[in-house]
């Protein structure tokens, strides 16, 4: 798709980006998400979250930012689809960043619930791994779970459902990169009981993944994400 | 492989989508049913809609369709559940005329009120002799569908729990959901996992009913039953086996997975669909008298809708009798050889995974291959089953063939042919 420069357009470079789906029981986070908004289930009862790290290199929004990691928290919910046909579409939790600008803009610009700064911030990416903290502790720890990755460069379209006040707001968001996906279920790293993800107990369940999207580590990615309009 | 599949994109864009993409939309717009209408329209303007195909005959192993576009093939199947051919067995169709004679179209009521017939009863006694236990009953369904669901929902309640194995049925699945019980899953076949599953229940206060299948269609592997049993008794739980696409055709006697594994007498109910073996329709529950007698009465599936109609029934009968003589006994044998024949065929040349029964996958991978090699598939002569994200993981996409006792030598050949050539042309030869 054509993304034509506007006020409404932010395009976001990245150099990492490793994102894992995992299976949670919907009781655990049911009550987190809006009425209005259905959470999308594998199998019934089994909803799906998604925890998204990137680093980003400096230089985003138009060179004001420093290179930054970012660490985003959400539920898997069912799209609009008179919008288009996205891939997924998400109803963020929680958005973490170890750039105050970045989670300021964040707040005001895509209504995106912060949570706060990321204290420890571990990229390896040889192993396609991340490793982030808070002031409360250690987040998560993520890893690709799939010996053999086989990157496709392509566009993939998303849709991003957030909270503004009483109002439910949703954007557009597209992402150009050479990306692996799999669902290969082996481990994927530590989930921990941890307010930035709502204190969910992913041990409740079987803590496997159900799909990862890997970014080709060290290539630049694009994600073309819109100002959020009411849903 | 990247350019195969931009070009792909480029040139067949509806492959780009899957089917849970239009499975629902927020919002108050039925969104979901216009998108999907505008990928249809997408797939059968390029005629690779291979769907909802129309066969012109009865389901044996040739057998010609005809396609939305008008566009007629004449194919081998490996698309049909008719394990031992005898849909079209003349014993089978002369005992449905008989009893259609007889008894006319319907049965038009409910079994518990008025919908069973003496032919009812002759089929329920079949059965049970078939399987030949003391005690034992038969509750007929009109649909494996509406027996697991009626036969799950009617034994657990809301408190209680069902367990199920992830490769389980939907129709398992939509019982466990209808009983309202709490939901667990347990990684496939996996007695271990099971085990973790049921410590966290708390099981010796709670009613838990662990569900599992004979064979499994995803894959064509059989179900861990000993395994499951065992763990499942050590923690008060009841178990379910679904023997769909194993009862009459494993086992020494046909009498299914359970047999084959001894544990006919500790699975605690086993379903049954008279949709494959048995070549006809409708399903049944299979277990201790007292238990099937409550089911009657209590599995809403059953008591709220027509009991099974009565040529089917006459066909049945014919079916059963015929799986438990020597006649069953050929094709048994000759279903196992033939499934054998094919899978040399395909060994190591693709990949057919884990299987070891009379459903055979071979894995192509990338679900965007789907309608192309579908569509490739019938154009070169056999109707088979393909299976696709979500229903089986991303790049695990697959053709399954199911063999029946009725292939010939040379119509698996055609199979195996027509499958290499695909792999081939889509590259997912192994070799
Ligand atoms: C394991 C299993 N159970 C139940 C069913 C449902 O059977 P029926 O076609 O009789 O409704 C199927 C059908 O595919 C099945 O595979």
């Amino acid at each position: 798709m054509k993304h034509t420069p506007s006020d409404d357009l932010i395009v976001w470079q990245f150099d990492f980006a490793l994102t894992t789906f995992f299976e949670v029981e919907t009781d655990q986070f049911h009550h987190h998400i809006p009425s209005r908004l259905s959470p999308m289930e594998v199998s019934p009862g089994i909803g799906l979250v998604n925890i998204t790290a990137f680093n980003f290199p400096a230089g985003g929004m138009d060179g004001e930012l420093p290179e930054f990691q970012e660490l985003i928290f959400s539920v898997i919910v069912s799209p609009d689809l008179s919008r288009g046909v996205p891939k997924f579409a998400m109803y963020v939790l929680s958005l973490g960043s170890t750039c105050q600008e970045h989670l300021d803009h964040s707040a005001d610009f895509y209504k995106l619930p912060i949570h706060g700064l990321l204290t420890d911030t571990k990229i390896n990416r040889e192993a396609i791994a991340i490793d982030y903290s808070d002031a409360d502790g250690q987040i998560v720890a993520m890893n690709n779970c799939s010996p053999q990755t086989n990157f496709r460069d392509e566009e993939r379209y998303f849709q991003a459902f957030t909270s503004d006040g009483d109002d439910l707001t949703i954007a557009d968001c597209y992402i150009e990169a050479p990306l692996f996906e799999h669902q290969l279920t082996d481990n994927a790293g530590t989930l921990n009981l941890h307010p930035f993800l709502k204190n969910i107990d992913f041990d409740l369940g079987d803590p496997l993944p159900y799909l990862q999207m890997i970014g080709r580590p060290g290539d630049i990615g694009k994600q073309f994400y819109y100002r959020p309009s009411k849903f | 492989m990247t350019d195969f599949f931009d070009k792909l994109i480029q040139e067949e864009p509806y492959t780009q989508y899957t089917l849970d993409m239009f499975s629902r939309s927020a919002g108050k717009d039925h969104a979901e049913i216009k998108q999907f209408a505008k990928w249809r329209e997408l797939v059968t303007g390029a005629n690779k809609y291979t769907f909802e195909v129309p066969h012109l005959g009865a389901q044996t192993p040739e057998i010609s369709v005809r396609r939305e576009s008008g566009d007629e093939y004449d194919l081998v199947s490996f698309a049909s559940y008719n394990y031992l051919g005898y849909s079209y067995h003349p014993e089978v169709i002369q005992g449905a005329k008989d009893a259609l004679d007889h008894y006319g179209l319907g049965a038009t009521g409910s079994p518990l009120l008025n919908g069973t017939f003496q032919i009812h009863k002759e089929l329920e006694d079949g059965i049970s002799d078939f399987f030949g236990q003391e005690d034992y009953g038969v509750s007929l369904f009109s649909s494996g569908y509406g027996a697991n669901l009626g036969a799950i929902s009617a034994f657990i309640h809301k408190g209680d729990h069902v367990v199920l194995d992830r490769s389980s049925h939907a129709s398992l699945i939509d019982g466990a959901v209808l009983s309202q019980g709490k939901i667990s899953l347990f990684r496939h076949n996996d007695a271990e996992f099971l085990e973790k599953v049921l410590k966290r229940i708390d099981y010796e206060n709670s009613r838990i009913l662990v569900c599992c299948e004979g064979v499994y269609s995803t894959d064509g592997d059989y179900g861990t039953l000993r395994d499951i049993i065992d763990v499942s008794k050590k923690y008060g739980a009841a178990v379910l086996v679904d023997e769909a696409h194993s009862l009459l055709v494993a086992g020494e006697n046909g009498r299914g997975v359970c047999e084959e594994q001894d544990v006919l007498s500790e699975a605690d109910m086993i379903i049954a669909t008279f949709s494959k073996s048995f070549g006809g329709v409708g399903g049944c529950l299979y277990a201790k008298k007292k238990v099937t007698n409550y089911i009657n009465y209590y599995a809403r599936s059953r008591m709220f809708s027509c009991a099974l109609d009565p040529g089917v029934t006459g066909g049945l009968i014919k079916a059963v009798e015929l799986a438990g003589s020597a006649d069953g006994d050929d094709r048994r044998k000759r279903i196992s050889e033939n499934a054998d024949y094919l899978r040399s065929k395909l060994a190591g040349r693709v990949d057919i995974g884990t299987s070891s029964s009379w459903i055979i996958p071979v894995i192509y991978g990338d679900e965007r291959l789907t309608l192309p090699l579908s569509d490739y598939l019938q154009k070169n002569g056999i109707d088979i089953s393909l299976m696709t994200f979500p229903a089986v993981p991303k790049n695990k996409s697959r053709i399954r063939a199911f063999v029946t006792s009725e292939h010939t030598h040379e119509q698996l050949d055609v199979g195996a042919e027509a499958i290499l050539k695909a792999a081939e042309e889509y590259n997912f030869l192994t070799e």
